[in-house]
Order: structure tokens, then C-alpha cells, then sequence
């Protein structure tokens, strides 16, 4: 047992995103005491999310800026592209963008809470179809903690029953709101087209669940949910956590390194506060990171010693390596045939009602497709807020101008592909030995190169998308661009993950698939970092759950 | 076209014909130059001249921003704004050429257009900077342009006149033509802009029909009945499958 100013724990965990707000739930709920080790400041959803705040209350309307990328109103505090005074550098020819955040909650603050559980196929994908690696976990293992995890998050959803889309068991969803008339449209498109479209997982209550409160069908959750109705770890399993008495956080603590003991064991960690720019020392009997996968990766490297020269827990040389992020590209369009069309509230919860699954894994058994796995479509086709946007068709001037917005306001369809790409060597991020950030830690630097394999997913995607706006008689912008120019950054859709692998076999994983390293028996990593593969679905509800599992197992042997 | 304009006329041509034109223009009290810190040589056009075009230089903004944590629940621009009085005449004029008061909404200067604008193209953000580079590089033109055609400023012409000039580059088709290349492509941002800020405006919001970003209990109801009448027409239209409703499983 150590302490930290009077507080008793056994466990330290780093991050309070995702991976590390569940493990600190599970622990705690079982009585394990916890330090909770946060880069970035305090932060009270309740207090700080501006729900309701139009655009116009906003500087430049909330458009985005380079201090808050995603608009004025985003969750995000002191992060995304860049974090001040902490940069990260890329390799010549490479391009890779990483969405930071330093806030408590991490990330889950403001993503987008789109929730697809991975297949058994995306569990196995080498036995699959032959190409990478297959997890150490097959799904009928995960399948009940998937379940255990939407219970405790609340994703609102159903089960279609098609092979991308596994269904939950019985009562574990909850009801998933209408679609709106546009999805439907898009809906009939696509059945004209021979593929589906279906209601969209998302971590958000439909109906009221423990202390929460159900959505009220307003405010984009990007900006966060102050009612709770749209998971983020700051108003759940945090706050849960502390309910026990069994947490301390402590936040502005930035980890630069991860301490060994004589016996190879992990003995503490070093943090900065960034109030005082003092390093502190804190001990603990285990320890779990849950950084985000690129920053775990950057402190095992960063913690470097004469048993572990090539960085911690990294006798297999994979940490850093196998880096993905899902690929990205839009499609958009304009549908004529529904100008000026009824108003009503599509707020709805402010994501896309239904989406389109990967429909044709038969395309890869056959050899018909020239690209592994597959993608999803994201669809943007709502009545919204009105921005600085709106006249982005327009032509001419005068009422005759005004009126064209008028009529073409809720026309637009945007459809976001979100794919897998496979693992590459050319994929990585290793310490940038020449560069240190505001405290002193060295950096990372990112290596980048896109396959064919991707391109010609992304090439299907274009002509998919151009079909299914078609369809809807409607006409896509830019019709004839290319997948090469289509393709956004590696790192842009903030899905990386794999820098830290699990595996079976210590010589080409860095943890077991209960996340705990092969190297140190008291270090665990429950971020996205462990993904072996990263399928085209949305990585936080896999992360929420792994570290759901693992951290259940950790808290059993503790409490044994 | 006015007898006086001649689009081949060079910038500095122009200039000397002008003669009382101002070259320098105000920006939040710094008077900023024009093109004539350029040496005075090689005045005469050389080749037929693709219209004129102020050119003013700007100097970057490096004011404060509202940083990557400011408080989103209470909203400030810390910036200060930096466009003259004229400028802002300037605008609202234009602005209300664009976005005029009709049976469905009232007009840009109504819900303060050219406060936003003057907030945009004084913010210190790379976006917002080159907007302003082009916007009053554009404003100079339209009083250039004006002084040209009519002999006094935009502001100062009568509506026709002021309409004249503005049938030249408000297509974007007239971007392709050499001599509007410039002046139509700042139309066609300041439109954006102009428009941007009158339908996210409080007035604009319900002019438009936006009807959301307020609670709602108990289920999300959905589009209404005549929202799917309609719907259902379309797919009829379009020869698609039948529109369902979605039921859950």
C-alpha cells in the first residue's frame, strides 16, 4: 500500500479517458484503492458545457479555429491538432494527425459515442481472410462483456442480425430513435441498391438509467452532455468512482516515466505537475496506463532502463509499431427532390439515426474486391443549426439569392466512410530524439505511408457514395476526385490505436490479452494501444470494454 | 458601362485619373499603405491589363485570441474590431445588396451583419486573415471601381449605380472573366460571409425554418405526419422502394 497526501492505494492508473475512467469504476467498485493520474486540468461537465449556446453567442459564429478545432463550443480544453507546448513531429513524407486532449474525461468528453461492436471475424482477421494478426480473444469471449459494458455506458441501438453487426443480448439496448426523413430516404436508396441501412449504436440514453438523465433530443454531444445523457466518462464512471471513497485524482499530473524496482517489478511513476512544473515521485503496487494509445507508447519509450534500453516492457520492439487509425474519406452531395421540404426538429440526438453497415464481406470471399475488410458510411442529412456554411451553394444576390438558401436549407447529404486499414510497418511513432516538449519529455515522431489497399477501399467508397446520392436523385460535389486526394491524414478520424499489441506470443506482442505487459507482471495497459487490428467500427466501446474485462480481473486477484 | 471606364486601364493608371482617390486606407486607426511604397517605374502597362486591383498590403494581426481554453459557457472575442467607419458603411451597404429585408426576414444591417463581419476580418486566425486581405482589398475596389464609373465612392453612388457595378462580379461565372477575376471571387466570399451571419443570427434562425436546440421529454417524435406525406412522395417520385417506418426489433 502506497500514499500519496494521505490517501492509501494500491493501484495507479494513468488517464482518465475511456480505457482509464472504466478501470478506475471496477477497481474501486471492488474495493480497490486507486490514484488516478490526469494530464490535463479539472473539469466539471455540469457547470462547464455549454448546452443551448447558439452560434451566434460565439466568437466568428463558433466556426473553427486553430485554438479549438472543432469549433468554438467542442468539449475539447487545451487540445486537438495541437496541444500547447507539446508538439509531436512526422517523418519526411509522412502525414499523421493526433487529437489530444488535457482535460479530465480525456477525449470521451466530446467524441461522437458511435458504438459498433467488432464481429468474430474482426476478432480473427488473419483466420479470416489471411492478412495480419489475430486478436487472442476470439468474441464469444468479449460478447458478454460487450454486453456487461452497453449496460453500464447505455447505447441506445438494435440488433438487424447482419453478419457486420452483432447483436447484444435481450434487454441490453435501449430503444434507438426514429430516423429522420432524409436516413429514411437513404434507406430506401440503399435497398434499391442491395445494401443496408440500419440504426447507429450510440453510447446515448434514449431513457432515463441510474442517475442520468435521458437525452432531451438537443445540443450537439460534441460539446458535451451536462445531464449525463451522452457518455463521458466525467459524468459516469468517474464520478461513480469517487462516490466509493476509493479514488483520488489528481489532475495536471503529466507521467513521464515509469519507475522499476530491483526485482523488474513496476515500482512508480514520476509525474510533472504543471502548476509548478515540480516533478513528483508516486508509488504503487500496480499499475495500469491508460495514456491513449500513442502517449502509453511514448511513456513505456520514454522509460527506458538498463534492463529495458529500448524502452519499457518493450523486449518484443512492437511498442510504437503497428500503429492505425480508421481510414477517412467524405462523400457529399445536394438532393434536389427535397427543396423546400416540410421543418420539423431533426436535432434528434444530434448524430446520425442510422448508418450504413459493411454489406459485402461475400465481395472479399470471392476475390470480387481489391482490398481487405471493409467500411461503414456516417450520414450527415439533417435540418441544422444554420452556420456560417449555409450559403456555401448560393449564387448571385438579392432576395433571389436568399430565397435559394431558403429552398435548398436541409438538401445536403454527407456521407463520412469510416474503414479499416491493415497493419503496415510503414505505420509507427518512435521518440523524436531531437525534440522535447514544455516539460522536458522527449516526443514522438510519426511515420505514415498509405497502401493501395487503402486507396482502392477508399476508391469503392467514392463510387458507392456517388451511387447511393444518386439514388436519392441527387448529384455529388466534387465527382471526380480521386481516392488519393479523398483520403484524409492518418490520425484525422482519432481512432489510432495498436502501439502497444496484446498477443499470445511475448516475442511479437507487448501484453497478454488480459492488457498486462509480458515484461513487468505488475503493468497493464487499458487503452486502445492493445488493439491488434482495427477494424472499421468505432474503437471506444472495444476500449471500454477490454479494460472493462481486464480491469475485472485485476480487481478479483486484488481482492482474492 | 460608364463612359469613363475603361478595363484595360491599368491600377496606376487609374490612380492618376482618379487623382483624389485615396491610396492609403485606415485599418483600426493604422493607416496601412497601398501599392505606392513600389517604386514608380514601369507604369505603363505592358501587356493589356487584366482590370485593377488595390493590392493593399496588410499587416498580420497578432493580437490576442480566445486561446484553447476560454470559458464556452460565457463567449468573448478578446480581439479588438479594425475596420473604419467607412469601411463599415462600406459593408453594410453591401451587405444589404446581398441580404435585403423582403417578406420573409428583415435585412442584414437588421441583425448587426457588419459587426460579425467586422469581428471576422479582425480576428487574428489564418482563415479569418486572409478573408480580410481579400475583403478589404475588395472594399477598395468597389469605391475604385465606383470612382471609375461614376466618380465618387461606392457609398456615395445612387442604387443603380451601386447595383451596376455589383451584376459585374456577382456570379461566380465571372470569376472567368480576367478583369472580375478578383473583385468576383471577393463577392463570392463576402456572400458567404454575409449571408453565414444573417441566417445564424437569432432573426435568420427562424427565417430559415430551423426549428431545434430545445428539450424535449420522453421520446424523440420523429418527423411529423406531413414531413412523411412528403417523403414518401419522394421516393414515389424517384421510383424508389416504398418508404417504412422504422420499428424497432
Amino acid at each position: 500500500m502506497a500514499s500519496f497526501e494521505g490517501f492509501e492505494y494500491e493501484v495507479i492508473i494513468v488517464g482518465s479517458g475511456a480505457g482509464g475512467g472504466m478501470a478506475a469504476h471496477v477497481l474501486t467498485q471492488a474495493g480497490v484503492k486507486v490514484l488516478l493520474l490526469e494530464a490535463g486540468r479539472d473539469y466539471d461537465p455540469v457547470s462547464e458545457t455549454p448546452m443551448f449556446q447558439q452560434g451566434h453567442e460565439a466568437p466568428l459564429r463558433g466556426v473553427s479555429t486553430s485554438d479549438k478545432n472543432f469549433g468554438y463550443y467542442d468539449a475539447t480544453v487545451d487540445g486537438g491538432w495541437q496541444v500547447p507546448g507539446e508538439p509531436y513531429t512526422e517523418a519526411t513524407d509522412s502525414r499523421f494527425m493526433w487529437w489530444r486532449a488535457r482535460m479530465l474525461g480525456g477525449r470521451t468528453n466530446h467524441w461522437g459515442r458511435l458504438v459498433p461492436r467488432f464481429t468474430p471475424a474482426d476478432f480473427k482477421p488473419y483466420s479470416t481472410d489471411g492478412v495480419g494478426t489475430d486478436w487472442p480473444v476470439d468474441y464469444d469471449e468479449i460478447s458478454p462483456w460487450y454486453d456487461q459494458c452497453e449496460e453500464l455506458v447505455g447505447v441506445c441501438g438494435d440488433n438487424p442480425g447482419l453478419d457486420d453487426t452483432p447483436s447484444s443480448s435481450d434487454g441490453v439496448l435501449l430503444p434507438p430513435p426514429k430516423p429522420r426523413v432524409m436516413e429514411l430516404l437513404l434507406k430506401s436508396a440503399c435497398e434499391s441498391l442491395g445494401i443496408p441501412a440500419v440504426p447507429m449504436r450510440r453510447a446515448i440514453l434514449t431513457e432515463p438509467k441510474d442517475d442520468r438523465e435521458a437525452c432531451f433530443w438537443a445540443t450537439p454531444c460534441g460539446r458535451g452532455c451536462s445531464i449525463g445523457a451522452a457518455f463521458q466518462t466525467t459524468t459516469s464512471v468517474l464520478r461513480w468512482a469517487m462516490n466509493t471513497g476509493n479514488l483520488k485524482i489528481v489532475t495536471d499530473a503529466m507521467v513521464k516515466e515509469v519507475h522499476l524496482d530491483e526485482a523488474g517489478k513496476a515500482a512508480g511513476v514520476t509525474f510533472v505537475n504543471r502548476t509548478n512544473r515540480a516533478d513528483v515521485r508516486v508509488d504503487g503496487d500496480h499499475i495500469i496506463l491508460a495514456a491513449s494509445a500513442c502517449e502509453t507508447a511514448r511513456l513505456l519509450l520514454n522509460s527506458s532502463s538498463e534492463t529495458f534500453p529500448d524502452g519499457l516492457a518493450n523486449s518484443s520492439g512492437q511498442v510504437g509499431r503497428n500503429l492505425t487509425d480508421s481510414l477517412g474519406a467524405g462523400v457529399s452531395g445536394y438532393i434536389p427532390a427535397l427543396r423546400d421540404r416540410p421543418k420539423y426538429n431533426e436535432d434528434g440526438h444530434t448524430g446520425n439515426h442510422l448508418y450504413i453497415p459493411w454489406w459485402d464481406r461475400e465481395g472479399q470471399k470471392d476475390g470480387s474486391l481489391n482490398f481487405s475488410r471493409g467500411y461503414h458510411f456516417e450520414v450527415g442529412a439533417r435540418f441544422s443549426s444554420p452556420g456560417m456554411g449555409v450559403a456555401g451553394r448560393v449564387d448571385g444576390f438579392g432576395k433571389d439569392a436568399k430565397d435559394e438558401i431558403r429552398s435548398s436549407y436541409g438538401t445536403s447529404i454527407g456521407l463520412s466512410l469510416r474503414g479499416e486499414m491493415l497493419v503496415s510497418d510503414d505505420c509507427y511513432c518512435e521518440i523524436d530524439e531531437e525534440t522535447v516538449d514544455q516539460w522536458g519529455i522527449p516526443v514522438l515522431k510519426f511515420h505514415w505511408k498509405w497502401s493501395e489497399q487503402e486507396i482502392n477501399q477508399v476508391a469503392h467508397g467514392l463510387e458507392w457514395g456517388k451511387k447511393i446520392i444518386e439514388a436519392m436523385g441527387g448529384t455529388v460535389n466534387n465527382p471526380d476526385r480521386t481516392a488519393e486526394d479523398a483520403i484524409e491524414a492518418g490520425g484525422q478520424i482519432i481512432h489510432e490505436v495498436g502501439t502497444t499489441r496484446m498477443g499470445d506470443d511475448p516475442a511479437t506482442s507487448v501484453c497478454n490479452q488480459w492488457g498486462q505487459t509480458w515484461d513487468v507482471e505488475n503493468l497493464y495497459l487499458m487503452d486502445g494501444g492493445v488493439f491488434v487490428s482495427n477494424p472499421h467500427k468505432n474503437c471506444t466501446i472495444t476500449i471500454l470494454t477490454l479494460a472493462m474485462r481486464n480491469a475485472s480481473r485485476l480487481a478479483e486477484q486484488l481482492t482474492a | 458601362m460608364s463612359n469613363i471606364y475603361n478595363p484595360k486601364m491599368s491600377r496606376r493608371e487609374s490612380l492618376k485619373r482618379i487623382g483624389t482617390m485615396a491610396t492609403v486606407v485606415m485599418v483600426g486607426g493604422v493607416p496601412v499603405a497601398c501599392d505606392t511604397a513600389e517604386p514608380e517605374v514601369n507604369q505603363a502597362p505592358v501587356t493589356p491589363s487584366a482590370g485593377h486591383w488595390p493590392d493593399i498590403k496588410l499587416d498580420a494581426i497578432t493580437g490576442p485570441t480566445y486561446g484553447t481554453d476560454p470559458i464556452v459557457s460565457n463567449p468573448t472575442a478578446p480581439w479588438p474590431l479594425t475596420l473604419s467607419e467607412a469601411q463599415r458603411d462600406q459593408v453594410a451597404v453591401l451587405s444589404d445588396i446581398i441580404c435585403p429585408a423582403d417578406d420573409r426576414g428583415p435585412a442584414a444591417t437588421e441583425v448587426g451583419v457588419p459587426d460579425v463581419i467586422d469581428e471576422w476580418v479582425s480576428a487574428p486566425y489564418s482563415g479569418q486573415q486572409r478573408d480580410r486581405v481579400q475583403i478589404i482589398n475588395g472594399l477598395q475596389w468597389l469605391d475604385d471601381e465606383a470612382q471609375l464609373r461614376f466618380g465618387s465612392s461606392f457609398v456615395a453612388t445612387s442604387v443603380e449605380q451601386r447595383i451596376e457595378i455589383i451584376e459585374d462580379i456577382a456570379y461566380r461565372s465571372q470569376i472567368e472573366i480576367d478583369e472580375f477575376e478578383l473583385p468576383a471571387s471577393f463577392f463570392s466570399r463576402i456572400r458567404r460571409l454575409v449571408f453565414g451571419a444573417y441566417f445564424s443570427s437569432p432573426e435568420g434562425i427562424q427565417d430559415i425554418g430551423y426549428i431545434g436546440n430545445v428539450p424535449i421529454a420522453g421520446d424523440y417524435p420523429g418527423p411529423t405526419e406531413e414531413a412523411m406525406e412528403h417523403i414518401r412522395q419522394v421516393a414515389d417520385t424517384l421510383g424508389l422502394p416504398p418508404i417504412t417506418e422504422y420499428v424497432n426489433r
